[in-house]
């Protein structure tokens, strides 16, 4: 018996996970229908909010970081492929390791760092002040006030910082092939262009949609799980970082076998 | 305006704090929560205030249920309830006045009378110089004054205070009292008060429930 519940405790304990994953999107979701005019602007601000921190202040590091990968995703192709006409692949390659694979994971692995982390000790330093009962005794719900912006906030900068992945390491990726090769920006896009697809598109839409959810309510869970002392708060933030990065690539790989197998 | 039923709840600690507690406190009466610091007056509050789960039993306020259910949030937009915590409790990202506006934004309230209400609780508790600073920013006396205009701003039916008189000079203590006497003798609020009994306000009736004895409450004194 000591064996089975060693073994049942952890499976009980992923679904419980799962269930109180669950409940925070349908009271998130709920919330949000249930908004009114009035709130709109309070919710609206603090969604603004959290677009300028996960999303704006990254700038500058996503670019970077996508400037650097798509460069040195070129350099390491043509290294191994010379002499086999590698310029003819560099839009496939493009697609298929940037735009379509590391793009959305390498954003959602920065947001989780920057962005999960901050939203998981935010919310646990507030149930340790109270400022959660706080708003719950006095008629401000806390899916509609902290958990919705968040996600909205989340969402709409994963979006924006794939974006501009995508077109950054596009642009590293162009400088290595035209300082190794001399292609022109017009091959180079026209290369891409023609292996890119609808599906590409589609997949990514929903790897956006979905990391968004998983870093967000992830971060929500285990911030709103602190309960007794400032310990609690960092324990947190690892559990959240975690959890998510491996939601984040089970997510992906789910939609990679959909997609593309 | 508060039912409670068989109710049984611990302290965070595990240690029991109440065991089948009954209780009906119709509107415009007042419960005072006796006890001294420590006896989980405050955490009895939270309870009834929905906002800790207790281990059985049921409440209800206004006849929406709250225990079981889905505590404070179930009566979001049904009941103006109003909380003055003995510490924290402000948003601490924002200004003292932002904290008193936010649930009154919540409410729907239209612009000007949610400034003509924050303006005049601020005022009231004295905090007006104090508007614009954050919650870490000014004294812990101040943070109580602040948590009490929200409640003032909020216009609430029910109003729970834990240990409003706690850490206050003689000229705050009776700024608060004040105030808690017009509560407490307002037939139109109920209000729910966790604090010394020696520090009752004059001339209000409060049904008295004293953790250190057994219950049920006695009646009013």
């Amino acid at each position: 018996m000591a064996f089975l519940a060693r073994i049942g405790a952890p499976v009980r304990g992923f679904l419980e996970f799962l269930g109180d994953q669950a409940h925070l999107v349908w009271r998130t979701l709920r919330s949000g229908l249930a908004l009114r005019a009035g709130q709109l602007a309070v919710v609206g601000g603090q969604t603004k909010l959290q677009i300028r921190f996960t999303g704006l202040d990254a700038g500058v590091l996503v670019a970077g970081t996508a400037l650097l990968l798509g460069a040195v995703t070129l350099i390491q192709a043509f290294s191994q492929l010379s002499g086999l006409g590698a310029e003819n692949y560099i839009g496939t390659l493009m697609v298929v390791i940037i735009l379509r694979e590391l793009g959305p994971l390498l954003t959602a692995v920065l947001v989780i760092g920057r962005s999960a982390t901050a939203i998981a000790a935010e919310l646990g330093t507030m149930q340790l002040n109270g400022e959660v009962d706080a708003l719950a005794a006095h008629g401000v719900d806390p899916y509609r006030y902290l958990l919705l912006p968040r996600w909205a906030g989340v969402l709409v900068a994963i979006f924006a910082l794939v974006v501009c992945f995508d077109a950054a390491a596009l642009g590293g990726g162009f400088l290595v092939a035209r300082l190794k090769y001399g292609i022109t920006w017009g091959f180079f896009m026209e290369s891409v262009r023609q292996a890119l697809s609808n599906l590409d598109f589609t997949a990514t839409l929903l790897k956006v949609f979905f990391f968004s959810g998983a870093i967000t309510f992830h971060a929500c869970h285990f911030g709103l799980r602190v309960r007794r002392s400032q310990t609690e708060v960092p324990q947190a933030v690892t559990k959240t970082v975690v959890s998510a990065l491996v939601a984040v690539f089970v997510i992906d790989g789910l939609l990679a076998a959909c997609f593309y197998f | 305006m508060l039912q409670v039923r068989g109710l049984a709840c611990d302290l965070p600690d595990g240690r029991p704090l109440v065991e089948g507690l009954d209780l009906d406190l119709p509107p415009g009466r007042n419960l005072l929560v006796a006890g001294a610091g420590g006896t989980g007056r405050g955490h009895l509050l939270k309870v009834l205030a929905g906002t800790e789960r207790p281990r059985a039993g049921e409440v209800t306020i206004a006849g929406i249920p709250v225990w079981p259910g889905e505590g404070a949030l179930g009566l979001a937009g049904r009941v103006r309830m109003g909380f003055a915590f003995p510490a924290g409790g402000l948003l601490s990202n924002l200004s003292l006045a932002d904290n008193v506006v936010l649930p009154l934004r919540f409410l729907g309230l239209p612009r000007g009378e949610v400034d003509r209400r924050t303006g005049e609780a601020l005022a009231r508790l004295g905090l007006e110089p104090l508007a614009g600073l954050r919650p870490h920013a000014v004294s812990a006396a101040a943070r109580k004054h602040a948590n009490l205009a929200r409640v003032l701003a909020l216009d609430p039916e029910l109003i729970l205070l834990d240990g409003p008189l706690e850490g206050l000079d003689a000229t705050d203590r009776g700024l608060v009292l004040d105030l808690i006497s017009g509560w407490a003798l307002d037939s139109g609020r109920t209000l729910l008060l966790a604090m010394e009994e020696a520090d009752l306000p004059l001339g209000a009736e409060f049904q008295t429930l004293d953790l250190r004895a057994p219950h049920p409450p006695s009646e009013p004194s």
